[in-house]
């Protein structure tokens, strides 16, 4: 209301200035211009809110065609939704079922990707499991134990700080950011975005993109089975020289580079050929994790650490 | 019961009846969710094999596997999960080989790709399948009826995604008993039947 009291004291002014001569000067205009747009906008743009107690291990899904979702750990047993409506087209769907909590974007008729936009911004209990689906997002997953699932087709998706759960990423072209996850279970399956990894490891880390570029910025962790794998995208590990790991890498028409001595494996799946191909193991064999680098088209590079990284 | 267990208990009783499994379940969309698609997985697959693009062969010859190795059983009432699907995207043209796909995938995710050869086995069956059926003409349209300022991203990514399935299966082609090669041919039909997925995501306008 302040912008608005601002611009009518405003206009009123330039109206006072100008009246004799009938000239507006062309700031009064870019002022009245702007003030009518923020006032539609705030008028349209509504807030609400949402709390549901759950127990431990809650379920929590978003679904969202238009619009970001934020997802953080909240102090207690609670899940708080906080959703910004972009127009009237667009209403927030809520519903608990026991230990699990439903929100969902309902698009009216004439909704389009502006004025069915919703913000979401939700707290739920750490060891909660999280779904979230966002045509545009970005989607944004921090501080959880639970198991993370994130959707989007054209949404960049950023996970952090994320240890002992499930994480399922996938999207056509958004950019997929993860980073320290522990002891995680993980699967990101990508078109074409870019995928980063950095501070990931557990059980399972799996990258499959079928032309974006992969880079894992890590140490492989000590038991667990990477695969990153893309057709035509680029694959860069960076790691630490102490890292332990069998490591496998093969371009079937692209070129590998490997900074870091390797002990050489001499029973492979496929022949090793200098520049196309490398397969062996660095560090502590005993302990180590299994690494499988593969693309079509790119280049795969395993690169050292440097100390300043 | 965590995640992990929950997918390991699967083999024992894919359907998700169990106590344990429930009260999981209950609480985990995310498994939830792999039941529930398992379970339309399954009921499809025994509802294609009377439609006529792919071969009883085809079907005959995955089921066998995943029988072999006791990840599905006879379901005595199969529920009318394309049905359900056609009557809201009215997309069923090409849900038959994306449900193929997904079986495919589904094969992978439990099949933990113990056994090689079956593996090469497993994607040379299915593949011509997934070829012979797709329409992709079909689904871009359909993309286009339903969000036409997406066409260029799924046109993009779907063109790519064909040419990932060529290159493997000319890889699984050279060398047959190529493991990872075959295994690329799966992650490539996997990339495409997550592009058909996330089409019909329900978080898609």
């Amino acid at each position: 209301m302040g912008a608005l009291r601002d611009l009518r004291q405003e206009t009123m002014a330039a109206h006072d200035k100008s009246w004799g001569s009938r000239m507006v000067s062309k700031r009064t205009v870019k002022v009245i211009a702007i003030g009518v747009i923020v006032a539609g906008t705030l008028a349209a743009e509504s807030k609400k809110e949402y709390h549901f107690a759950v127990g431990s291990k809650a379920g929590v899904s978003v679904m969202n065609p238009y619009g970001s979702i934020w997802v953080r750990p909240s102090l207690n047993n609670t899940v708080v939704v906080s959703a910004i409506l972009h127009s009237d087209k667009v209403e927030v769907d809520n519903n608990q079922s026991g230990n699990r909590v439903d929100i969902q974007s309902h698009l009216l008729p004439g909704a389009d990707s502006e004025s069915g936009r919703v913000d979401y911004e939700v707290l739920v209990p750490a060891d909660a499991s999280v779904t979230l689906h966002s045509s545009s997002g970005p989607l944004h997953a921090e501080k959880l134990h639970g198991d993370v699932t994130l959707e989007g087709s054209t949404a960049t998706i950023d996970v952090r700080d994320v240890s002992n759960a499930h994480v399922h990423v996938k999207t056509l072209n958004g950019a997929v950011t993860l980073n320290n996850v522990q002891n995680g279970h993980v699967e990101v399956d990508s078109l074409s975005g870019e995928v980063t990894l950095t501070g990931v490891n557990g059980p399972l880390v799996q990258v499959v993109s079928t032309s974006g570029n992969i880079n894992y910025i890590g140490d492989f962790g000590d038991s667990g089975e990477y695969r990153l794998t893309s057709h035509s995208g680029d694959i860069e590990a960076t790691i630490p020289e102490w890292t332990s790991a069998d490591v496998s890498a093969r371009s079937v028409r692209g070129e590998v580079h490997d900074d870091i001595p390797l002990q050489p494996k001499f029973h492979t799946w496929f022949p090793i050929r200098a520049g196309v191909a490398f397969a062996g193991t660095m560090g502590r064999a005993a302990a180590s994790s299994t690494v499988v680098l593969r693309t079509f088209n790119g280049k795969i590079h395993l690169r050292k650490r440097s100390e300043k990284q | 019961m965590n995640c992990i267990e929950l997918e390991e208990s699967l083999v024992e009783s894919e359907d998700g009846s169990s106590r344990e499994q429930r009260a999981h379940l209950s609480a985990c969309p995310a498994c939830s969710g792999l039941v529930e698609e398992l379970r339309s997985i399954i009921a499809t697959a025994v509802e294609l094999r009377g439609s006529a693009e792919p071969s009883p062969q085809v079907w005959n010859s995955i089921e066998m596997v995943l029988r072999q190795e006791g990840l599905i059983r006879p379901q005595p009432t199969p529920r009318p999960a394309l049905s359900s699907f056609s009557a809201r995207w009215g997309w069923a043209r090409w849900l038959a080989p994306a449900a193929a796909a997904v079986l495919l995938s589904a094969g992978i995710l439990l099949y933990r790709a113990s056994v090689a050869d079956k593996l090469a086995q497993q994607v040379s069956v299915a593949a011509p399948a997934l070829d012979a059926g797709m329409d992709d003409n079909d689904f871009l349209q359909e993309i286009a009826a339903q969000s036409p300022q997406l066409r260029p991203v799924y046109e993009d990514n779907l063109r790519r995604a064909n040419e990932y399935i060529r290159d493997a299966q000319s890889a699984v082609n050279e060398d047959p008993n190529d493991a990872e090669a075959a295994r690329s041919l799966m992650d490539a039909y996997q990339q495409k039947a997550m592009l058909f997925n996330i089409a019909m995501d329900r978080s898609l306008p």
